[in-house]
């Protein structure tokens, strides 16, 4: 029989849980150390699913992130918000004043859109939320095209919607 | 009653470490889906959802593997108990704010199936009854000669 009483047993296995989590702290940085660096420098995310060869075309130009509190004093300072989702998606809410631009329809729609907006406009580009990628890539064909400053809003309609902030509705 | 209880520990902690590894593979399989699920919480700074997400699967995975394996079983077992317990806060935080967002214990990929918070959160329960059980009635191993 054990005499030990369980809640002195307890203790008895940090030592343990303390390697366990040592082990798996070091592994963890070991696989994805490169990952953890890059956020915490603030580089953007090319991601593991994206398009191959998006990937090397734009190797030297991808978009940068932008925070949820630089969106409304960048749009102030003449930013265009530009919408990637589907059009669908757009017509039930999106930023205020963003431009709806679906990464599916970026073929028909990219020389209306240039003309429309200047090369040398801050442009933000976001989608659904950290699971949808069509902003990221929407952003390197965006700079591709020639846009200088072309940032991406990763947190997406869902971020800016459950901050509270305001939503429009309509169609384009 | 010893043989029965001997059965449900083993049981209990097979299911559990099952369940963890299986976790643990399916978010070693997409980090980065797995840090915007993360970040989906709203509870970090953007690049600790990458450190979090980047080491937390592996603490799953070594807690798993040795709850299957039998080995370090009560040590494993309160960390994941630990780890269960911030689990089911976050989770209820997530409900308390509204939030609809993806679990992210399993899937990580969007899209598909979208497990709610509150879901989730009864699952974490099951779970912990599970952990319980592996650590309280682990059979203490036999010393002397008799």
């Amino acid at each position: 029989m054990n005499d030990t009483p369980r809640s002195a047993g307890i203790w008895r296995h940090v030592p343990a849980m303390a390697y366990i989590l040592l082990v798996a702290t070091v592994l963890g940085l070991a696989v994805n150390g490169q990952l953890v660096r890059r956020a915490f420098h603030g580089e953007s995310m090319p991601r593991a699913d994206a398009p191959l060869t998006a990937t090397i075309d734009a190797a030297d130009q991808l978009p940068l992130p932008v925070d949820l509190a630089e969106i409304q004093p960048l749009a102030a300072a003449g930013a265009v918000v530009v919408d990637a989702r589907h059009a669908a998606d757009y017509a039930a809410g999106h930023l205020p004043g963003a431009q709806s631009l679906p990464l599916g329809e970026l073929d028909a729609r990219l020389a209306d859109f240039r003309q429309r907006v200047p090369a040398d406009t801050v442009i933000i580009v976001y989608c659904g939320g950290y699971n949808c990628h069509d902003s990221f890539t929407l952003g390197q064909r965006l700079l591709a095209a020639g846009y200088q400053d072309v940032r991406v809003f990763e947190g997406g309609f869902p971020l800016w919607r459950d901050s509270g902030l305001p939503v429009e509705k309509g169609a384009p | 009653m010893s043989a029965l209880r001997d059965l449900l520990f083993h049981l209990a902690r097979l299911a559990a470490g099952a369940v963890f590894l299986y976790a643990a593979a399916l978010k070693v399989a997409n980090i980065d889906a797995f840090a915007g699920n993360v970040a989906a919480y709203q509870l970090l700074p953007y690049s600790y959802n990458y450190l979090v997400a980047a080491i937390l699967p592996y603490v799953e995975m070594i807690t798993g593997i040795l709850l299957l394996f039998n080995v370090q079983v009560r040590p494993a077992s309160l960390l994941l108990m630990g780890l269960n317990l911030l689990f089911i806060v976050v989770l209820a935080s997530a409900i308390w704010r509204g939030l609809d967002i993806d679990c992210g214990c399993f899937q990580q990929s969007g899209g598909g199936e979208h497990v709610a918070p509150l879901a989730a959160l009864l699952r974490d329960v099951g779970l912990m009854v599970l952990l319980l059980i592996s650590y309280a009635w682990r059979p203490e191993p036999r010393r002397g000669i008799f």
